[in-house]
């Protein structure tokens, strides 16, 4: 079983974030409100990568998936009567999964598709995907979908606390929600289907349904933050499904630590504001020393650079 | 018509000549090289920058081939070496390669797109149809070096040496065979013929750092189509995959084509895993 960052620390790492606002400022609470989301990403491919095994090159399909939903019901172009966000919210999150559910019943029914072959159909199907809404004028093309109102949280609209705060409990609820169950018996049989699945098979457990039911888990909890950004942004763009983002999802989760949840989460705040911080010092030498260190870590460090110092930190808590 | 048939056979012919490296490194070593595009792509601007120093296409091609095929050595002894029992760490840093290649290049090239002139101007006639010349060229030298790979592997006893370091390594160790040799020569050969292409299709695309993906997917599909292990199935998937988009191209915009034989692969490859040309 994979060790547990204690609670403490979690929460303690919430109620900081929790403060943000107060000590940093609108413009980086703003920043940070979209980095959390791509927190909530992050925890989706550690949840699918980390702990099921299934290395999806492809996660931010669901993503996007999530955003452009979410985009077409608030904006009305649905019909008038579904323009609610909060109704919006759930089922942006629904359609991911069901997206996600979909591509899991495909790749994983019968003879299973699994490992490298698992990664390269992700990918294609990415790639596919990004190119049909770039050339899909109903959804605005390249441009993508502009104008998607804001979350109604009726506050000011250059108010960027509100809508924090909002994603914070959001983000921090799927967070324990996630721990809580991974620390169960689903994350042991996670576990046993990410390190040796024809055990797990010969003791009675179904591949295919815990194979299709976490990564369609995953493609929910990436669509709703899909979703949130769409909100927050104020519009859907192709990037949000395509390759990019998935590329930059795996560097946060496989950087932070891709089995340990926390580990994940911080990886991608530390890798975007790392990125807000140091580009401006390192100019486009950024990208370069991202992509080497990330080389590095798959290489030297898989375990990521973030997992143990919080396992550390959590065995001196307990104690 | 005629035309429209030679280009899907130029297409095969390029698409098949991109996937033999890869081919060749997945197939023999079961390594996934996510940076396979972007060595296309390093041979292409090893095209460019020559070219600005006035070196001759031929030598900017050959030059091309040696420096991917060396730089695939390096890759090999730097970070395939040390992935080799995690097939899925190994997609990492290569994809993370891929990241550092593509960011090189622009640093030393800048993010534009550059374009390589054509170093054979002039038009063949074939019957009633005239062909570019240089596009016969590139087909003749992609036939070559493809029937070339499959007689080293299967006819020569350096090819069956690197068939038993990859069929049975620990086997072929105790016979004597250095394996690594083997693994890090395969890497460097499958480079090679990344660089090779790339040099080769370079006139005929806009050269930019972003080229690798257009590359990469493409290739793998044919790959995971054919049957990966044998290098009947590069031809197979290759065939498939080329043939497809170049004859739909005629009907249909790029995009549509691209999202249609894309679907059409990975439909393709969910109902026979095991690839076209496997029993």
């Amino acid at each position: 079983m994979i060790a547990r960052v204690p609670l403490a620390i979690s929460l303690a790492v919430f109620v900081a974030l929790a403060a943000l606002p107060w000590l940093a400022g609108d413009y980086w609470t703003g920043q940070f409100t979209r980095s959390l989301l791509y927190g909530l990403l992050a925890l989706s491919l550690a949840l699918v990568w980390g702990r099921g095994g299934m290395l999806c090159l492809g996660q931010g399909m669901f993503f996007g998936t999530g955003g452009y939903v979410m985009a077409l019901l608030t904006m009305g172009k649905l019909g008038p009567g579904l323009a609610d966000a909060w109704l919006a919210l759930i089922v942006a999150a629904a359609s991911a999964a069901a997206l996600a559910a979909i591509v899991g019943v495909f790749v994983f029914w019968g003879a299973s598709i699994s490992g490298p072959y698992f990664a390269i159909v992700t990918l294609a199907i990415a790639v596919v995907l990004e190119q049909s809404i770039r050339s899909n004028y109903g959804l605005g093309g390249d441009n993508g979908l502009v104008g998607v109102p804001p979350l109604p949280l009726g506050t000011s609209a250059f108010d960027a606390t509100p809508p924090y705060l909002l994603v914070l409990v959001v983000v921090a609820a799927a967070y324990f929600t996630l721990d809580a169950t991974l620390s169960r018996r689903i994350g042991l049989v996670l576990d046993a289907l990410r390190v040796n699945p024809n055990r797990l098979a010969y003791l009675g457990y179904s591949l295919f349904a815990w194979r299709v039911a976490t990564f369609a888990a995953g493609g929910a909890l990436a669509g709703l933050a899909g979703a949130l950004f769409v909100a927050v942004d104020g519009f859907a763009s192709p990037t949000l499904i395509g390759f990019g983002l998935s590329a930059e999802a795996l560097i946060w989760v496989a950087l932070g630590g891709r089995t340990v949840l926390m580990a994940a989460l911080l990886g991608a705040l530390a890798v975007r504001h790392g990125e807000a911080l140091l580009a401006a010092w390192l100019g486009d030498w950024w990208l370069l020393a991202l992509g080497s260190v990330f080389v590095l870590v798959a290489v030297a460090a898989p375990a990521g650079l973030l997992a143990a110092p919080l396992l550390w930190l959590g065995a001196r808590v307990r104690r | 018509m005629a035309a429209t048939l030679l280009d899907a056979v130029s297409a095969v012919l390029v698409l098949v000549l991109v996937a033999l490296g890869l081919a060749v490194v997945f197939g023999m070593m079961r390594v996934i090289n996510m940076a396979h595009g972007e060595l296309v792509m390093s041979g292409a601007f090893t095209v460019v920058w020559l070219q600005g120093w006035h070196v001759p296409f031929w030598g900017c091609v050959i030059a091309a081939a040696v420096v991917v095929g060396f730089f695939g050595w390096m890759i090999e002894w730097v970070l395939v070496r040390h992935t080799r029992d995690r097939p899925l760490d190994t997609i990492l840093a290569t994809w993370g390669l891929s990241l550092v290649l593509k960011q090189a290049i622009v640093l030393l090239f800048g993010p534009g797109s550059h374009s390589v002139p054509l170093p054979l101007d002039a038009m063949v006639g074939l019957g009633a149809l005239n062909y570019p010349a240089y596009r016969l060229v590139v087909m003749a030298i992609a036939a070559v070096v493809i029937a070339g790979t499959y007689l080293f592997l299967r006819c020569t006893n350096r090819g069956l040496a690197t068939r038993a370091v990859m069929a049975r390594p620990a086997t072929a160790e105790l016979l004597g065979f250095n394996t690594d040799r083997t693994y890090s020569a395969t890497f460097a050969a499958g480079a090679a013929l990344a660089g090779l292409a790339g040099a080769l299709v370079a006139p005929l695309v806009s050269v930019d750092p972003q080229m690798g993906l257009g590359y990469l997917v493409p290739a793998f599909l044919a790959i995971l189509v054919g049957g990966a292990g044998a290098l009947g199935g590069v031809l197979a998937g290759g065939s498939a995959v080329g043939a497809s988009t170049s004859l739909l191209g005629a009907l249909w915009s790029p995009v549509t084509v691209q999202i249609v034989v894309f679907g059409l692969a990975v439909v393709v490859i969910r109902l026979r895993p095991q690839g076209l040309m496997r029993e």
